[in-house]
């Protein structure tokens, strides 16, 4: 084996070992997450990083060839599939709970939350004034 | 002849670790309180079944598998939008009937 077959292997090991990484932490976050649309946000990371890691260091394995551009079109495919599908699941999560207020704050519309939110940054806005001035 | 030696093990330690992955997402899905809950759990062992189908096709030497791979993804892409779509669809149903039964219900005591 050349120098260049080394290159090769060690390449390849190290993006398959990133993806690897990224999968255990898709799955401790799975578990370490006590609510669906929070967990949804681990299991998204594997579905675009981790493969991405994996399929890029096996197309390094494989070499210039047919195999390599079909990995490269299961990245594509998935980075598109994976947000509909992460949408389409928040959204039956939405739909289907009755008790979503007591999981996470609900606001009716935006304005309403755009509201809250600038009433929150000026009552911190003057706390931190008046912590100043006292 | 010696590029075998070391690429064959390292497919096999990747599919051995990859399976009890699958394992893992498994034990979620089974756990799983909500039914989006088990969805994410089967979306993520698609993922990684996806991979071990991809470093299977290295270890054969066998283009094509990487062509089923493709194929599982479209698959398990549209069974998840497909089953959530369902499950929607049912439960807004559910909760028509149960509305219109009790309206039903005022309107008899009226």
């Amino acid at each position: 084996m050349d120098a260049f077959e080394w290159v090769r292997l060690f390449a390849g090991c190290l993006f398959i070992l990133i993806g690897v990484v990224i999968f255990f932490t898709e799955l401790f976050g799975v578990f370490h997450f006590k609510y669906v649309l929070n967990r949804m946000h681990a299991a998204a990371m594997g579905d675009t990083l981790g493969i991405s890691a994996c399929l890029i260091g096996l197309m390094i394995f494989s070499g210039l060839n047919f195999t390599t551009l079909k990995m490269f079109l299961i990245i594509v495919f998935l980075w598109f599939a994976s947000p509909v599908s992460s949408h389409v699941l928040s959204r039956l999560e939405v739909a289907t709970n009755d008790h979503l207020s007591s999981y996470c704050e609900i606001y009716g519309d935006v304005e309403t939350l755009e509201q809250e939110l600038t009433a929150r940054r000026e009552n911190e806005n003057t706390k931190e004034e008046g912590g100043t001035v006292s | 002849m010696e590029k075998e030696f070391i690429y064959h093990p390292i497919f096999i330690a990747l599919l051995i670790l990859f399976s009890f992955m699958l394992l893992i997402c498994l034990i979620r899905a089974v756990k799983g309180p909500r039914v989006a809950d088990r969805l994410v759990a089967v979306n993520m062992m698609g993922t990684v079944v996806m991979v071990m189908i991809s470093v299977l096709a290295l270890l054969l030497k066998e283009g094509y598998l990487v062509d089923i791979c493709l194929i599982y993804a479209m698959i398990s892409f549209l069974s998840v939008v497909v089953i959530s779509k369902v499950y929607i669809g049912i439960y807004e149903e559910q909760h028509h009937n149960q509305e219109k039964a009790e309206g039903g219900n005022a309107d008899g005591r009226v």
